[in-house]
């Protein structure tokens, strides 16, 4: 490590035109920056999965490693929690997996509508889109209960029709997806439509396929958002057997008032993360592309 | 097919399509309505529609099982605004916003412009350092109330390698209890957001940060400006829309603190309401007191608060939201 980044240094203070001799020392405090934030960053996860591996009193001794090592943290995870992780898991997954495709599906449609297609009060209909971004989800906590409540979405599988119709189609991804559209050459659809295309093979055949990175971005931001989703599950979902991972971990957490179990407690975590984990150890650049797309707003 | 159709067509195809214009146009509408209509009555009914319910609703005193029973004009609104409790909710959510919004868009910005310079594995750090935002609120939480317990890992490293004393100035014990003493808690919060939010925000300064015409820099290096003059004059100012845009997200997502807040206090934001929040006061309101009426004065008031923050920062950037 201390090599590379000192070849790095030299080579740059070579390039440097100045050739500011702290220069290379500036680079090196800087590389130790960089890293030692870095770790900081990591360090908190790793010490979660230690410890799922731990005794309780093990878990709070200060050792690093486990000794001994042990799976009865996971096994009471896995097994004593209710509702057990397993339900949660698929829970946390049916949830976030009809939420992406409806967000990819309606935001890929409006998204199209409101960059391309001209019709009446478009801008105002874009308006209360952007409108819906800025309004606290609060403020809504008693109402959208009292209208679910009314329609019978509170009760039974209802409970995860109303988690999914709150966030079915969110306004970011109309609007990554509608921002996408825009920088997409014009030409490519008018030749589709004097060839006499309707407007549903033009979107469907010529454009979708071209939004590809957009969509990516929409349904691996989505996903993860909806399996973290805290608060709407929290009020919506009221019978445990439809707990997602995060609200069953809150009231595992409750349940142990100030005497926390640690070694399950931390197995829950590194169960609820890892998924996300997954995702984002392989399609970082989409998590990286559109949260900068939602920051250059306009 | 399509080329030679459309090899063919062009001079014919103008004078068609400026004929059945009218038709055209009555379809391309019909395609934008049907397009957004779904997302549109969504957001009727769940937005629009929800909150001028949530204004009916906080007029009145609202029964569970019957709705409206009588009508309290803005008695439900001076029933909030008096008590002491949300008053501590008010002030723990302005000094959270207050000071974790600068610490945080500070960390952010730092981060993004070392990680902007020519420097070996840019992707790495960056995906490094975005990390822990990708975790859930409440694992996120979790592991920190574990790391911040009196026996956890954070007490034992200080003590370890013996910086306690400088702990002790600011009357910190050894094995101090850092979420469920009143004096640390919001503290604590404080620290795990910054720490979980600051790659989110080098993210969104990232992307100001590459809207600076490079020109500029080679024109201050030729006049010699140093890194810090550079950072002073130059950056820092140039990312005018970036502050904007990051501290208006920064202010709205602080002033609507509440998972860590339950997570860590439970509903009442122990110890003593050192985390009860605007946020977790509503929920409890609703949730707890089963008092739907003053919990959508609550919301009311939060939303008020929101958008006055907002026009405030406006004002101060002097500049309009994109949007």
């Amino acid at each position: 490590m201390t090599t590379t980044a000192s070849t790095v240094a030299a080579r740059t203070a070579a390039a440097d035109p100045v050739g500011d001799p702290s220069f290379g020392w500036r680079r090196r405090i800087a590389y130790v920056v960089l890293i030692g934030y870095a770790l900081l960053m990591f360090v908190p996860f790793a010490w979660s999965v230690l410890t799922s591996f731990k005794t309780l009193p093990d878990s709070v001794s200060g050792s690093i490693l486990p000794s001994p090592w042990t799976g009865e943290g996971w096994q009471f995870a896995l097994t004593k929690l209710n509702p057990p992780i397993p339900t949660m898991l698929f829970n946390s997954a049916l949830i976030a997996g009809v939420v992406t495709v409806t967000n990819l599906v309606l935001g890929s449609l409006a998204g199209y509508a409101f960059a391309r297609l001209h019709f009446p009060g478009r801008e105002a209909l874009f308006v209360i889109v952007l409108a819906t971004l800025m309004m606290p989800d609060q403020l809504r906590l008693v109402p959208v209960y009292l209208m679910l409540h009314a329609v019978g979405l509170t009760a039974g599988v209802g409970q995860y029709v109303g988690v999914m119709l709150i966030s079915a189609v969110v306004g970011t991804s109309i609007f990554l997806i509608r921002q996408y559209f825009l920088t997409i050459p014009r030409e490519l659809e008018e030749a589709a439509r004097i060839d006499g295309a309707g407007f549903v093979t033009t979107f469907a055949k010529v454009m979708l396929p071209l939004a590809g990175p957009a969509l990516a971005a929409v349904a691996i931001l989505t996903f993860q958002g909806t399996w973290n989703a805290f608060f709407w599950p929290l009020i919506l979902l009221q019978d445990p057997g439809h707990y997602t991972l995060p609200i069953g971990l809150l009231f595992f957490r409750f349940a142990g008032g100030m005497q926390n179990d640690w070694p399950p407690l931390m197995a829950t975590v590194v169960m609820a993360t890892v998924p996300i984990l997954v995702l984002y150890v392989f399609f970082q650049r989409y998590f990286v592309a559109g949260i900068a797309a939602t920051g250059i707003k306009g | 097919m399509a080329a030679p159709a459309g090899a063919r067509r062009p001079p014919g195809a103008r004078r068609r399509r400026v004929s059945s214009e009218p038709r055209a146009t009555k379809r391309e509408w019909l395609a934008g309505y049907l397009f957004v209509i779904v997302p549109m009555l969504l957001y009727l009914v769940l937005n629009i529609g929800s909150m001028v319910y949530a204004v009916y609703i906080s007029l009145w005193r609202w029964n569970l099982r019957t709705g409206p029973v009588r009508f309290l004009g803005l008695d439900n609104y001076a029933n909030v605004i008096t008590d002491p409790v949300f008053q501590k909710a008010v002030a723990n959510s302005l000094y959270y916003t207050i000071v974790w919004v600068p610490l945080t868009m500070a960390i952010g910005l730092f981060l993004a412009i070392i990680v902007n310079q020519k420097i070996r594995g840019q992707t790495f750090f960056r995906a490094a350092y975005y990390f822990p935002a990708i975790a859930s609120s409440a694992a996120i939480t979790t592991l920190w109330l574990f790391i911040f317990a009196p026996d956890g890992i954070f007490n034992q490293v200080r003590g370890v390698i013996g910086v306690n004393p400088l702990f002790a100035l600011f009357g910190i014990a050894p094995n101090q209890n850092w979420i469920g003493n009143e004096g640390t808690a919001m503290n604590t919060v404080i620290a795990l957001n910054a720490w979980t939010t600051s790659g989110t925000f080098m993210l969104f300064y990232l992307a100001s940060l590459q809207s600076i015409p490079s020109e500029i820099y080679e024109a201050a290096a030729i006049d010699g400006a140093g890194a810090w003059d550079t950072f002073r004059r130059i950056t820092f100012p140039l990312l005018k829309p970036g502050h904007f845009f990051v501290a208006t997200v920064a202010v709205i997502g602080a002033l609507q603190l509440f998972d860590q807040a339950l997570i860590g206090g439970g509903v009442n934001g122990d110890p003593n309401n050192a985390l009860m929040t605007i946020v977790l006061y509503l929920y409890n309101t609703a949730i707890t007191e089963l008092n739907f009426a003053k919990a959508s004065a609550v919301g009311i008031i939060l939303f008020i608060v929101i958008m006055t923050a907002t026009l405030i920062q406006r004002r101060l950037f002097g500049q309009a939201p994109a949007w």
